[in-house]
């Protein structure tokens, strides 16, 4: 739907070469921002040597899957997996289990624990209390995710107290600590904080909002429960809403770097994001990508060249870590591109 | 909130005595209903949410050690804060680096969106489709690690065969490492979250304002100025709010790429903060992200008194 192009005179010359110009430059603005898609594709298919030369490899001359076998492999391979072992010792899919689990557990739990408070607030509730709730779930909105996170470690490691674990209170009466749960070092830790989102709930109540009450009286009179009508006629006319928190939650976890940084410290419990930055780093302090070092003595190096590991290795993680959400992206589009316009984030 | 079942048809047949008697209890029933609504996330809001944010405040007035009981410590933390010379310096990095990073790359995902919306439905499905789609911010960083590097990377490439410059530091300068860090989202600057809330606030804008606008003899920047942009005034300062959070808090770009390097030219306050965290001082790391967090509440409370939301104001 255009706007700003006049209806009446659109086949003057000019006014048509304004139009193509906009096309243009958006093409090119859409090329520029596939270029990092398109460089890592072409380096995780570059020999390891290659991916160290002073002219970069812009076009695959020796393409080779050399990279994506070892690195699926990774474990058993000896090679590479003498400069993996430090850091990564696990096979890959380990750590993309543990992203995946821990993204699509979140998911199952938030969306429908989210979406029923912001039903709640938006539909059942009336007057003051509506607000008080609304109030109460948005309340943590702006505030910056640096101040929780210390409180919130202290949380995962001794669950009732967000307390460092010497301080927290005995049993009354006796000398035994508090009995405390601890989620450090767990998945949990990174998927129970992760379920209640104030951003979310904002994005679900918006969208409640805008249905007509009318819609749930007729059911009301035909007698169905609030769970039911929720279930049986909110929830399918709300798929479009769902789908575009859905994304942005899964983008979200999947790519959370900080806070898993944080409460995550077995190797074999990482998330990709994580094992990827491990392996990067190793890589660099190996000194695999220091290109003067890796051509004369370093043996970590040489038997990593040997088995054809360098940066090309590591954009196969790079491209491993942003498959999932290309895929979710790709199921979503339909909703996501149509659901944001009926709604926006406002 | 029993207002709606007040409206319940209750069947003419019931007696009299008994109509109130079912609608009280629907009554029950319905507020039992939404209490179980509303339960789980009110405990996972609580426990997670504000229950942090009041131990941050008391843990920030103690000594927050690991191994023996905490003592209440006033402000000393705060203080340890405040004098130590690395903080100012890394929140005037922070501020640097946030307000580069909008100024340069603020206008893109509107630019982007008024654009896109001017294509024929088809184009822009497809259009949309090739410019939202995403990437992980992991990944690209690893990527721009691989493009900055000093002997063999691409932009040392194009500075040196191409351009016939000397050779560039790039993020090895303290002086540049941070517009090198923001170059990177002006290059391949993608609408993202942003360019869809402004889409949808551009389907809002009834045509008839384009239509008078055009009538009066409006051209095409002239209609972006004087109908789009003020139209998308609300939508505009909520990102720009967001924007400006999103860049002061930022962690993974910058400790991916640099880690804080050169000399902590980059390292910001979250990296700091989490150096603090690595180090156990737990209590000055509280301190530290209090200071923060007053930051930018004054800046956003600065910016709800300049920056009147209402399109029509």
């Amino acid at each position: 739907m255009s706007m700003l192009f006049p209806k009446v005179g659109r086949k003057q010359p000019l006014l048509r070469l304004g139009w193509w110009l906009m096309v243009i430059l958006l093409s090119l603005g859409v090329l520029t921002h596939l270029v990092p898609f398109y460089i890592m594709i072409v380096t995780s298919i570059t020999p390891a040597q290659d991916t160290l030369s002073t002219t970069p490899v812009l076009w695959p001359l020796h393409p080779t899957l050399a990279a994506w076998k070892l690195v699926i492999q990774w474990a058993e391979n000896s090679g590479a997996g003498a400069l993996l072992a430090g850091s990564a010792g696990e096979p890959f899919w380990v750590y993309f289990w543990n992203s995946f689990f821990m993204t699509s557990v979140t998911l199952l739990i938030s969306l429908p624990v989210t979406s029923m408070a912001a039903y709640a607030t938006s539909k059942l509730l009336r007057g003051r209390r509506a607000r008080w709730a609304f109030l109460f779930f948005i309340g943590t909105l702006m505030i910056p995710l640096a101040v929780l996170l210390i409180p919130m470690l202290f949380l995962t490691l001794n669950f009732p107290f967000a307390l460092p674990g010497a301080s927290v209170p005995n049993l009354p009466g006796t000398d035994q600590p508090f009995p405390t749960l601890s989620l450090y070092d767990t998945p949990w830790a990174i998927i129970v904080p992760g379920i209640f989102n104030a951003y979310n709930y904002l994005i679900f109540k918006g969208y409640f909002d805008t249905i007509p009450d009318s819609v749930l009286q007729a059911a009301r009179v035909d007698g169905g429960s609030e769970f039911n009508i929720f279930r049986r006629i909110v929830f399918p006319m709300s798929i479009p809403v769902y789908s575009v928190v859905a994304w942005i939650q899964f983008y979200a976890v999947w790519d959370s770097f900080l806070w898993p940084q944080l409460v995550i410290q077995s190797n074999d419990k990482a998330p990709t994001a994580l094992a990827i930055y491990t392996v990067m780093n190793n890589f660099i302090n190996s000194g695999v990508m220091d290109r003067a070092t890796a051509l004369s003595q370093s043996a970590a190096m040489r038997s990593a060249l040997a088995a054809g590991l360098s940066w090309n290795g590591l954009m196969v993680l790079a491209l491993l870590q942003t498959f999932p959400i290309f895929v979710m992206f790709i199921l979503c589009r339909e909703y996501l591109l149509r659901g944001v316009r009926i709604q926006g984030l406002k | 909130m029993s207002e709606p079942l007040t409206e319940v048809a209750v069947p003419a047949r019931a007696s009299e005595a008994e109509q109130p008697a079912q609608a009280q209890r629907l009554r029950r029933r319905s507020r039992l209903e939404t209490w179980l609504f509303l339960l789980p996330a009110a405990l996972f809001q609580l426990v997670w949410g504000w229950y942090p944010l009041l131990m941050a405040f008391l843990i920030s007035f103690t000594d927050a050690q690991p191994m023996l009981p905490s003592h209440f410590t006033g402000l000393e933390s705060y203080l340890r804060v405040w004098n130590d010379p690395l903080v100012g310096q890394a929140f005037r990095v922070t501020f640097f680096y946030g307000s580069m990073l909008v100024a340069l790359t603020f206008i893109f995902p509107l630019l982007i969106a008024i654009f896109l919306m001017e294509l024929p439905p088809r184009l822009m499905r497809w259009m949309m489709i090739l410019w939202f789609l995403p990437i992980s911010v992991i990944a690209n960083s690893i990527l721009w690690r691989y493009l900055y590097n000093e002997q063999y990377g691409l932009l040392e490439y194009i500075a040196t065969e191409i351009l016939h410059l000397p050779h560039q530091p790039f993020l090895n300068d303290p002086h540049q490492v941070l517009f090198w860090l923001v170059f990177p989202a002006v290059v391949v600057a993608g609408p993202g979250v942003a360019g869809l809330a402004y889409m949808a606030a551009l389907q809002g804008i009834p045509r008839s304002y384009f239509e008078a606008a055009e009538i009066e003899g409006a051209g095409f920047w002239r209609k972006i100025w004087t109908v789009s942009l003020p139209r998308l005034r609300p939508v505009i300062a909520v990102m720009l709010v967001y924007g400006i959070i999103q860049g002061l808090q930022d962690y993974t770009w910058p400790q991916i790429l640099t880690g804080g390097q050169p000399e902590g030219a980059s390292r910001t306050v979250m990296l700091y903060l989490f150096s603090y965290i690595q180090n156990q001082r737990y209590a000055d790391a509280t301190a530290l992200s209090i200071y923060l967090f007053l930051v930018i509440f004054a800046i956003v409370v600065l910016f709800r008194t300049f920056f009147k939301e209402d399109p029509d104001a």
